[in-house]
Formats: structure tokens, C-alpha cells, sequence
């Protein structure tokens, strides 16, 4: 279910669209395709609903579930059927597939594919009428490392060319080197918009994690000093609420020897997993 | 224009199609072949009234037209299967324009396979009558050519219905469940009622109504070819027209 949720991504940089399992980014994206009808309200693409486009794969590329070939279909000939909706042929089809890095492929059948080998080929649909907007659905899902790697270089070059790349996760370490711009939604909400810098800046806690001689007198001090204090089992201090520095010199002005002193930073996972955490639908519960 | 040449690709491109096209004919032939065969040891004399080679050579619709109907039904089951047809709409938005050249596409090859299916019976089975020295039907005859068009098109318009009907179902053996009960079992069954419903079933049941078109020789009870294949291409398009709206309406 999806309430009132709007956001904006932009032409030349990858927004990252992230929520939690059934937080409705896909019920989303497919309401921007025009294959799940909102029960109110209207979508456009530059202005006009999907439907009265002529060639809207010329204007929006998909990908919407990787998994979605006819297996006993070769890989070229499911491009092929899409791209001659467009008037376009074979060289367009031997195009993307030499961009996805496809072409040995071509002639294998989809039942045969990898899961990261779909994606490439979902990616490679999405670019058949050289759209200036991309909407990928979990279009890193499934990938190796290697394939991770090639699709974060290749969504990236693709926002460099001015296109609109809209691309959805539900792990925030997919986004971390992919995103610029973040979408964060729960159960339907938005949770969160921003650039993924801003984001980070705004939603992470800043730490500082100390290692003394005399832990507990040290404790003492940084509390009577305002610092948040928590004494971790091996005896080191994770310090909130202030900085390194002021830590060094409480500890200077108390004579008390440091064995380690450095900053820590909430993961974007641990800031994802907070912020999503009250608007999880489905959880685990611990055994 | 660009959207038939999609679809064609999208047909051709699976080898179910074309197991489905040669089942349909290799089936079609041995099931008209075989049903003939246990005449061949009787004389002219002993023939039933009524004899009617050309409607007998055809004996093998019986189930060609389950084979065909599943070609048409398996076009679109396919794709709703896999998930495709998110894909396909993203790329045809307007549902009745990818469903009208799904269904062209799809008429036309079964066309060419209900021709085949019904021309080769046809001969295959009045070559064994001849060299058996049964009275067979030739192309001269009258109402043989008109029978062979009639039994195409029946088939074809199954093909067609098929299409339809995996469009309301969405689902490979849904259309198999509902192909079998409207093509075997209802004919079968539907006669046997008590009084004018199975009166009504004997002569309007839109395949019954459909195979009385390509008898050359009139079976008492049933109606006239014309009206025949008329009552069948009427429910044909009324189950289209349904499968239309249905698509149209539904979320993918």
C-alpha cells in the first residue's frame, strides 16, 4: 500500500530508492508504468500519462523483474520482439546487448541464465529505445561481486549521459556506492529524501570510541563532563555527544594514559535499519 | 505493423509453438487415419446410412482442436506465466492494440495449420477408402470444398477463442481445464440432459453447432453448416470481446 508519496529524481544523477522489504517500492514503480492503477490520482511522464505516448519505451526504460523472460526464448530474440514494437531491428538489439556485455549470450536461451545474467538482459530491455529515464526495479539483486561492481560503474555513466535513473534496493550497502540522491520509504511513507551525502550527515550518529588505562575513572569524567558514556565488554568506551578531541584533553587534564582513542560512524545499514525499524511490516522474532 | 512483426517474433521465437503446430496436424491426420481404419475389411453394402467420407476423413479435429486451442491460449498464458507482460505493456501500453495483434498473429498461424491439418486428413483418409474400395469423396464433389473451408475455419476460430480464453485465465492449465470441458466434454455430456436442454445442447452448443459445418451429408437434428459456423464465430468473439475487457480491466 502506497499513501500519498511523492518525490522527485532527477536528470543526471542515480536516485536510490530504498525501504525495507513491502514498503511499496515496487507497487510504486509499477503505478509509474501504468501496470497497477492508483485508486486516485494521476501519473505523468514530461507531462503526459504513459499510455498516450507514442513510443513511451523511447521516453522510460523498465526493468521490473529480471526473472520475467520465456525461458525457452534466446535472449536475442526477446530484445528483438521489444525493439520491433519501435520500428527498431537487429543492429539495436546487437547494440545492447554489446552494453550489458551480452553479446556472447545472445543466442542462449533465458531458462539457461543466471540471475545476475537476467539483470543484464533486463538492463539491456530498459535500453532499447535509449530513454532518457530508467526505472530499475532491484536491478542489482542477484548480481556477483564482479556484476555489482559492472552495474554501478555503468548506472553511474548512464546518469553522467543526463538521463533520469531511478533504481531500487532494499540493502543500504547497495546504495552507498551507487545512489547520489536517496529516497527512503516504509510501509508506503516516505521516510527520508535527500542527497546520499546529506542523508548520511543528518540521520548518523557520531562517535567516539576510547580505550584507557583507568577506564572507570575516565568514565567519570567524560560523564561529569555532559558525554553520553557506554562501557563495551572489552572494557573500551563508546562516547557520544562530543569529539575526539575533547575527549583527548578531558583525559590530559585527568592524567589518565590512552591506549586508543578514534571515531566511529553509525553504518548507513544501522541508520537504515533505525529509521525503517518502526515501520517494518514483517519481523523476525527472536527465538 | 511494427506490433504484428513483435508478435510474430515473440510466437516463432518458442519452440512450444511449434510443437503445438506439428502435434496439431501429425495428431489431426493418425486420429482421422485410425478412425477410418476398421472399415477398411467391409464391403460398400454394409457401410451406415448416411455415409459421409469427408466429415469422416475429419474425425481427427477431435483433438487437433485441443492442440489448437492451446497454441492460442498458450500466446498469452505465457506471458502473464513468466511476468513477461509487464515488459510488453511497458513497451504497447494500450492492452487492446498488444491483444489485437497477439490475436492476428495467432489467427494467422493457426489458419495455416488448421488448413494443413484438414487438407492432409482429408486426403490421406479418402486415398484409404479409394484403395480399400469404399465409396471416397473427391474435390469435385459437391460440398466437399465448401466442407474442407468450413472444417479450417472451425479450427481456426478455436485457435482464436483459445487466445481469448488465455487471456480470462491467465494460466497454461486453467485454459487446458476449460479448453477440454468446452471442446470434449460439454458436446459430449451436454446431449445427454433430460428434455430441451439437452435438445438445446445437441444443436446450439457453439462447437457442436461448429462441426455440423463441414458435413457434406446433413446429420438429422443438427443444423445447417452455415448456421453452424455462424453460432460458432459469434461465441468466438463473444469469449474475445470478454478476454478483451478482462485484460483491459485487470492489473498486470
Amino acid at each position: 500500500m502506497v499513501k500519498d508519496l511523492s518525490f522527485t529524481a532527477a536528470p543526471g544523477v542515480v536516485t536510490g530508492f530504498l525501504g525495507p522489504n513491502g514498503a511499496g517500492k515496487t507497487t510504486t514503480m509499477r503505478m509509474l508504468l501504468g501496470l497497477t492503477r492508483p485508486t486516485s490520482g494521476t501519473i505523468t511522464i514530461g507531462g503526459r500519462p504513459l499510455a498516450r505516448l507514442d513510443n513511451p519505451a523511447r521516453e522510460v526504460g523498465a526493468l521490473l523483474d529480471a526473472r520475467a523472460t520465456h525461458p525457452q526464448r534466446t535472449a536475442f530474440h526477446h530484445l528483438l520482439a521489444f525493439a520491433q514494437t519501435m520500428g527498431l531491428g537487429r543492429g539495436r538489439v546487437d547494440e545492447v546487448l554489446g552494453l550489458v556485455g551480452l553479446s556472447q549470450a545472445a543466442g542462449r536461451r533465458t531458462g539457461e541464465f543466471s540471475l545476475g545474467m537476467n539483470q543484464r538482459l533486463g538492463i539491456a530491455t530498459a535500453l532499447l529505445g535509449d530513454p532518457g529515464v530508467l526505472v530499475l526495479d532491484e536491478p542489482l539483486n542477484g548480481l556477483d561481486p564482479e556484476g555489482i561492481r559492472w552495474a554501478r560503474t555503468f548506472l553511474r555513466d548512464l546518469a553522467r549521459e543526463g538521463r533520469t535513473v531511478l533504481f531500487s534496493s532494499h540493502l543500504m550497502s547497495e546504495m552507498e556506492l551507487t545512489a547520489d540522491d536517496l529516497v527512503v520509504v516504509g510501509q508506503g511513507r516516505l521516510i527520508a529524501e535527500s542527497s546520499l551525502d546529506e542523508f548520511v550527515r543528518a540521520n548518523t550518529v557520531q562517535a567516539v570510541t576510547v580505550r584507557a588505562a583507568a577506564p572507570d575513572e575516565l568514565a567519570h569524567a567524560l560523564t561529569r563532563a555532559g558525554a553520553g558514556v557506554s562501557v563495551q565488554p572489552d572494557d573500551a568506551l563508546l562516547v557520544t555527544g562530543t569529539d575526539t578531541a575533547t575527549v583527548g584533553r578531558i583525559a590530559a587534564a585527568q592524567g589518565i594514559a590512552l591506549v586508543e582513542l578514534a571515531r566511529v560512524r553509525e553504518s548507513l545499514e544501522d541508520v537504515f535499519l533505525r529509521l525503517t525499524d518502526e515501520v517494518t511490516e514483517y519481523e523476525g522474532q527472536p527465538a | 505493423m511494427n506490433l504484428l512483426r513483435s508478435e510474430w517474433t515473440k510466437l516463432r521465437s518458442v519452440r512450444s509453438t511449434w510443437i503445438a503446430a506439428l502435434s496439431a496436424v501429425a495428431a489431426g491426420v493418425a486420429l482421422s487415419v485410425l478412425g477410418v481404419s476398421d472399415l477398411l475389411g467391409t464391403s460398400p453394402a454394409e457401410l451406415p446410412q448416411g455415409w459421409d467420407p469427408t466429415a469422416e476423413s475429419l474425425k481427427g479435429f477431435l483433438f487437433a482442436q485441443l492442440v489448437i486451442g492451446m497454441l492460442g491460449a498458450l500466446s498469452v498464458t505465457a506471458e502473464h506465466g513468466t511476468g513477461m507482460i509487464g515488459t510488453s505493456l511497458v513497451f504497447v501500453p494500450s492492452r487492446s492494440r498488444l491483444l489485437a495483434a497477439k490475436g492476428v498473429v495467432v489467427t494467422g498461424v493457426t489458419l495455416l495449420v488448421s488448413l494443413v491439418t484438414t487438407v492432409l486428413s482429408f486426403t490421406a483418409v479418402q486415398v484409404m477408402l479409394g484403395s480399400a474400395g469404399l465409396p471416397a469423396a473427391g474435390l469435385g464433389d459437391p460440398g466437399v470444398v465448401r466442407a474442407l473451408a468450413a472444417g479450417t475455419l472451425y479450427l481456426t476460430l478455436i485457435g482464436l477463442a483459445g487466445v481469448a480464453i488465455g487471456s480470462l485465465v491467465r494460466s497454461a492449465t486453467q485454459s487446458l481445464a476449460v479448453l477440454v470441458g468446452a471442446l470434449l466434454l460439454v458436446p459430449a455430456l451436454g446431449p445427454g440432459l433430460p428434455g430441451a436442454l439437452g435438445d438445446w445442447f445437441a444443436r446450439f452448443w457453439p462447437i457442436t453447432a461448429g462441426q455440423a459445418s463441414y458435413a457434406v451429408v446433413p446429420v438429422d437434428g443438427t443444423l445447417a453448416p452455415g448456421a453452424g459456423i455462424l453460432i460458432l464465430a459469434v461465441a468466438a468473439a463473444g469469449v474475445t470481446a470478454a478476454g478483451h475487457v478482462v485484460f483491459r480491466l485487470r492489473d498486470i
